[in-house]
């Protein structure tokens, strides 16, 4: 089998080229779709310029993936020590992630000046909450025998951090970096929007605008391939780093010892988070001196959605903008994660397809939404189809990447033990394969609610201008502050609390299938 | 390797600005730092400035302006509003609607006099005046409603009668025949139509009494008190900066192109574009009075537009002192 498979690569890439110029070929003249044989005179013609921007805004995203990485690994370290701060550390870093870029990128322009400051900021923004998550899953990846061996030592927590977890995080802690390249990426040339002299972002604003279809092509591609080589290197790297084997995790009667806490634990957390988050809230504005016209405090907010004689009419916009985003998100969402689901299955089943499909499923997640949410929107028409694919896009990657690298956590004694009993691939997949995935899957559904939101928000903003990214957009051309904020606010803690219910039904689920990630 | 780069940059950087400094020295009187908030990415929309900058303009009063670009998501009022651009370059109808927000905002020079608004279509279904957008689809975004509901009252066309479609800032719907026309400016896709080959056709809102100044300059009061100085330097070198440009726009381009090599910019369209923006910005008006001007005749009828646009403002928004200072009247 792998013997065939560079074979089997350059087939499947060659159809992909050739499907992709056929497609341009198809649509000339309507300024859609241009083909690689375009977008490689392009990138030649314009080597220098595309060179040069290239560099600034890798350079923003290479720094903001280290950063936003590094504050994942101490995120999770923090709750993994202190397993009590785990559900507020969390909580915070969720409600962090879940805040919409078109309300932090104006204000990170006023923090930081002139330079790169929001570039670097918004690409690690971008990233950290999607190391974090898997990171954690990984901390607890490991068989009660092994923490029980450390404690027969008389050894604690550090012990376990350094001998145990570390070493059964690694893979998820891999997956994580390879979903937060193209974030990163991305993190960077939205950060551009706001008044950068160079880089990506902004020739892709000028491509559009200019109708420069060559242009917005050979951006998107050069992106996507950036994007492709750094999900190769980490692969390899991770390859390198992590040669043991997966381990079996046993359910233990005894893990089943609560991970919730009690129904006043359940109260106090998520109001100790609001209240963190709320006194976060005031003290930056205060201490940053930010000016309270477009720099909104709490009760700012508050008084535009309760006290105010037009409270009511802001709800109302507000309602009517969410319910329209709804109408895209959840779908969107949805047949992302089914995808992304369904084809890490078929890539078991048939180990072949992924040579092919991965690297175009990564091309689709990395070509930057902020070049595809125009394009995509004129492929696919201004229905919803064109916003619910763009999500689903959104979403189907981190699933993919998450599933096809839980399922690989089956462990090799088990799937020996159902091909000596000659069970059929599909039997191991639905018996072992899918249950070790779980955890994996979970996290990815947890970590892809952010997601979803950001992406049809940027949408809205970029492309079909309705719902509550183009409400917030149009909230900050008009200087109505009190609109915008009030806006993230909503989306904030309508994003934690889907998360939350996802959360709900992954605990029900795991408590049986992997008690491991519910336990301490 | 990055950062290796960036030290060696630094290092580069603090070497020139060392030696900078030495020759700066001996000057009679320091420059005065200050930034100049633009409204869009570099082009040469803000040719003026570029001039002003490259022949000196502002050194003379004393000033080293920094040029910030503008983009999708760098709204030009919190700068202003912190202090950390003296100046920004906004329109009228979004100054007053900062005002109403409570923004301490004057608008001190008008560089369009015409507001730069067209509908856009295509010679052989050709919009050329108002009544002609009855039975049309246009492509717009929904926020722009208001300007197209006050076009519509300004000329007794009936809003029922148009199909507005919801679209990207972007030519393509046009050409694709997804709509019969798009709200856009003079300066933007129809002259990336025209670069691509395509005809088009505009409708300049401004001539059918759709009266908001675009392209203003505006200043906070606390500012327009405490450094009236800088802000009527640079002003000044803004006015010496764009009648030079109107002398030869397209020397104007080839500047905008030659200094933001970065920037994606095409001499061609910049040209084109340079010429187009030029009877929106100079007039009679402006002959007779010097860029920038307004009267009390142009403030009224930007009163009566904003007042359709759900904007009431009083002629208070303008503040003249500083362009009568800069002209001498």
């Amino acid at each position: 089998m792998f013997k065939a498979a560079p074979l089997c690569v350059l087939l499947g890439l060659a159809v992909f080229f050739l499907l992709w110029e056929l497609s341009a070929r198809a649509l000339d003249g309507a300024f859609i779709l241009v083909g690689p044989v375009e977008v490689l005179r392009y990138l030649f013609e314009n080597q220098t310029l595309m060179a040069r921007a290239l560099w600034v805004t890798l350079q923003n995203a290479a720094l903001g993936f280290v950063y936003g990485n590094l504050a994942a690994v101490l995120l999770a370290l923090i709750a993994i020590l202190a397993p009590r701060s785990e559900r507020v550390v969390s909580g915070l870093a969720l409600l962090m992630f879940c805040l919409p870029l078109v309300a932090t990128g104006p204000i990170l322009r006023v923090l930081f000046g002139p330079g790169q400051g929001p570039q670097i900021t918004l690409s690690a923004l971008a990233v950290y909450y999607t190391t974090y998550v898997p990171l954690l899953v990984g901390l607890r990846a490991a068989p009660a025998t092994w923490f029980d061996l450390v404690r027969s030592y008389g050894r604690q927590r550090w012990s376990e951090l350094v001998h145990v977890r570390t070493m059964a995080c690694l893979p998820y802690f891999f997956a994580g970096l390879q979903i937060a390249a193209p974030a990163a990426f991305l993190g960077a040339m939205v950060g551009e929007f706001t008044g950068a002299e160079r880089g990506m972002g902004v020739l892709t604003v000028r491509a559009i605008r200019a109708l420069d279809v060559d242009a917005s092509w050979a951006i998107a591609t050069l992106a996507a391939g950036v994007s492709i080589a750094a999900y190769v290197g980490i692969g390899w790297v991770a390859r390198l780093c992590t040669s043991a084997p997966p381990p079996v995790i046993l359910a233990s009667t005894a893990a089943s010892a609560g991970r919730a806490g009690g129904w006043p634990d359940r109260v106090l957390t998520p109001v100790l988070i609001a209240a963190i988050a709320l006194v976060v809230w005031w003290a930056a504005m205060t201490v940053f001196d930010l000016n309270g016209f477009f720099a909104k405090r709490p009760w700012d907010v508050w008084a535009a959605l309760v006290l105010d004689a037009d409270a009511a009419e802001t709800r109302a916009a507000l309602t009517t903008a969410l319910a329209e985003t709804a109408r895209y998100a959840v779908p969107g969402y949805l047949a992302g994660l089914a995808a992304g689901v369904g084809l890490a299955a078929v890539i078991v089943l048939l180990p072949g397809a992924a040579l092919v499909a991965m690297p175009i499923c990564i091309a689709l997640r990395s070509i930057p939404i902020v070049t595809t949410a125009p394009l995509g929107v004129l492929l696919l028409g201004r229905g919803s189809a064109g916003t619910i694919t763009l999500v689903a896009v959104m979403v189907f990657f981190p699933t993919l990447v998450a599933c096809l690298q839980g399922m690989r956590q089956a462990p090799g004694q088990i799937v020996d033990v159902l091909r000596s009993y000659a069970a059929s691939p599909l039997a191991r997949l639905v018996h072992v394969q899918l249950p070790t995935m779980l955890p994996a899957f979970f996290a990815a559904a947890r970590m892809s609610v952010p997601a979803a939101v950001l992406a049809v928000t940027v949408v809205e903003w970029l492309a079909t201008g309705r719902g509550i990214g183009a409400l917030m957009a149009l909230s900050a051309s008009l200087s109505d502050y009190n609109m915008l904020w009030s806006a993230v606010v909503c989306v904030a803690v309508l994003s934690v609390m889907l998360y939350g219910i996802v959360s709900v039904i992954e605990g029900w689920v795991l408590s049986v299938f992997a008690p491991e990630q519910a336990t301490r | 390797m990055t950062h290796t780069q960036f030290n060696r940059r630094t290092a580069l950087a603090l070497g020139l600005g060392a030696v900078a400094s030495g020759l700066t020295a001996p000057r009679a009187f320091a420059q005065t730092q200050v930034n100049l908030q633009l409204s869009w990415l570099h082009s040469v929309q803000f040719a003026g400035s570029y001039i002003a900058q490259d022949r000196g303009f502002w050194e003379q009063s004393g000033l080293e302006v920094a040029l910030l670009q503008g983009g999708p998501n760098a709204p030009v009022e919190p700068p202003v509003v912190s202090g950390t651009a003296l100046v920004g370059i906004s329109a009228a109808d979004y100054t007053a609607a900062a005002v109403a927000e409570g923004a301490p905002f004057k608008i001190v020079a008008v560089a369009m006099q015409k507001n730069p608004f067209v509908v856009t279509s295509l010679p052989a279904n050709p919009v050329n005046a108002p009544a002609d957008l009855i039975g049309k689809r246009i492509g717009m975004a929904l926020a722009n409603t208001p300007v197209l509901e006050a076009l519509c009252k300004l000329n007794g066309v009936d809003m029922a009668g148009i199909d507005i479609v919801p679209t990207q800032y972007s030519a393509q719907p046009l050409l694709a025949g997804d709509v019969d026309c798009l709200l856009s400016w003079e300066t933007d896709l129809p002259v990336a139509m025209a670069v691509q080959g395509i005809d088009s056709r505009t409708m300049l809102m401004a001539d059918h009494g759709y009266a908001v100044h675009s392209q203003t300059y505006i200043a906070t009061e606390d500012n327009l008190a405490n450094r009236r100085a800088e802000i009527v330097g640079l002003i000044a070198g803004e006015v010496a900066g764009w009648e030079a440009y109107r002398q030869d726009t397209d020397a104007a381009a080839a500047l905008t192109v030659a200094r933001f090599p970065d920037a994606g910019l095409d001499l061609e369209t910049q040209k084109l574009q340079a010429a187009r923006q030029v009877p929106l910005m100079f007039s009679d008006l402006t002959d007779a009075s010097g860029f920038g001007w307004w009267t009390d005749e142009t403030v009224q009828a930007n009163i009566e537009t904003l007042a359709l646009l759900g904007r009431d403002v009083t002629p208070d928004l303008w503040d003249r002192s500083i362009l009568e200072e800069v002209h001498g009247t």
